[in-house]
């Protein structure tokens, strides 16, 4: 919606939500959309371990981010 | 004796192959559908003036919608006799009217359904039952009318578990949910005509929900004491996510005699249950949820770095209600033990139901 919009835009969900993701992209119309996976769960984690997720996947969101 | 009823003169196996394509197309909750002709299409047709592409509800956010000919084909493959399907039709306004259905609720891992009730005389017209085993199996009307909602999110919708039905663990209501109200048996007012409609009208509420939970109280003659059981149970942690919830109380009928019998009208109950639906401020903490999210709303930790406090935050004991309406009241069941259920709505609600009238072809 973001990038309809003309704002880059990257989706980060978790593995456990992969299908339903890929599912609404092919919904959507936009079977090849990339997105960025992180290792369920997230509700529970502490702010420390949430870091340390979210710097496992940081190239990859700017790769998205900064690719045509 | 009797005499033993006629057999139809039909090929099983062939009969057989055409539910097994139905199963391999996908077009099933799990159990076997009812295959569907153009001239069975129009004999559900025929039971509504609306327009079989009129859009009864549509989901923006999949670009899917249903219309009243999608509501019929899948009504017909639930089982539904073509006379259900005014209500049918009724409960698909009811389920716009909710709005949560449109929002997506479906999908949501909560794993909630949607649960029918039904008013008015078209219960008995058509065989819904009230009694006996209202929450359970047994009957064609309930067990249909239910099922044509599920094969409709199935099958217009998509929503198949696993994608884009995300249910956690769901419930059982997945299959089907359609009650009837036991007016008959109810000593106040039905309740459609609580809510404004003729007694004459027949109606379908819809609610979200979550889980049926069984009363046991047996044991009591006293209202404060049946009243306290289904506070309690509207109370309980496990169902807190958002900062308040919402509930509808079936009362059985034994147990809505019981109140009566002693002056207790729907208002009273509810405003009791209002008042005695609580945790103590102690009890939210030791179980994490003494605070909510300044982002959602939902409840966690003080201790949490999103958390803010609730409303009411000097309050030792937090009631689970927002509003006195956010509890419903009807009587469903036999009247033949003090058993009663809180349905566990989705949603802190308060507003009035979402009610549709059942509207005749004629």
């Amino acid at each position: 919606m973001l990038e309809r919009a003309g704002v880059p835009a990257v989706s980060i969900c978790t593995d456990a939500f992969v299908v339903p993701a890929r599912a609404m992209a092919d919904v959507l119309g936009h079977p090849d959309f990339e997105f960025v996976t992180i290792p369920h769960p997230i509700a529970s984690l502490s702010p420390a371990e949430i870091e340390t997720a979210v710097r496992q996947v940081v190239d990859d969101v700017a790769r998205i981010l900064t690719t045509p | 004796m009797t005499a033993a009823p006629e057999l139809p003169v039909v090929d099983v196996e062939e009969s057989r192959r055409v539910v097994e394509d139905y199963y391999a197309r996908g077009w099933t909750d799990g159990l076997p559908v009812m295959p569907v002709s153009e001239s069975i299409l129009a004999d559900f047709l025929a039971q509504t003036r609306r327009d079989p592409d009129e859009v009864l509800l549509d989901m923006p956010h999949l670009s899917r919608e249903c219309t009243v000919r999608l509501a019929a084909i899948n009504a017909a493959m639930a089982g539904c006799l073509p006379e259900y399907f005014p209500v049918v039709l009724a409960a698909w306004s009811a389920l716009k009217a909710e709005g949560y259905v449109p929002r997506a609720i479906w999908q949501s891992t909560t794993g909630t359904a949607s649960i029918l009730l039904v008013n008015g005389p078209i219960r008995e017209r058509i065989g819904l039952n009230s009694r006996s085993n209202v929450f359970g199996s047994g009957f064609r009307a309930n067990a249909t009318i239910g099922r044509a909602i599920r094969l409709t999110a199935i099958n217009a919708f998509g929503l198949r578990p696993g994608e884009l039905d995300q249910g956690t663990q769901g419930n059982p209501s997945k299959y089907s949910a359609c009650i009837a109200e036991n007016e008959e048996e109810s000593p106040w007012t039905p309740f459609h005509v609580e809510h404004g409609f003729d007694p004459a009208a027949s109606t379908v509420t819809a609610m979200t929900m979550r889980s049926v939970a069984h009363i046991e109280a047996r044991h009591t003659q006293v209202p404060e004491q049946l009243a306290l059981d289904l506070a309690d149970t509207i109370a309980r942690t496990g169902a807190l996510i958002h900062e308040t919830i919402s509930a509808c109380i079936a009362l059985g009928p034994e147990h809505a005699a019981l109140l009566a019998r002693e002056g207790w009208t729907k208002d009273d109950l509810r405003r009791f249950v209002y008042e005695h639906a609580v945790n103590t401020r102690e009890r939210l903490t030791a179980v994490g949820k003494d605070a909510v999210s300044g982002k959602t709303r939902w409840r966690l930790s003080s201790a949490h770095s999103e958390a803010v406090p609730d409303s009411d935050p000097d309050a030792d004991v937090v009631k689970v209600l927002g509003s006195q309406a956010a509890a419903q009241i009807i009587v469903a069941g036999a009247h033949n033990a003090g058993v009663s259920a809180v349905i566990e709505t989705f949603g802190p609600r308060g507003g009035p139901p979402a009610i549709a009238p059942v509207e005749s072809a004629s």
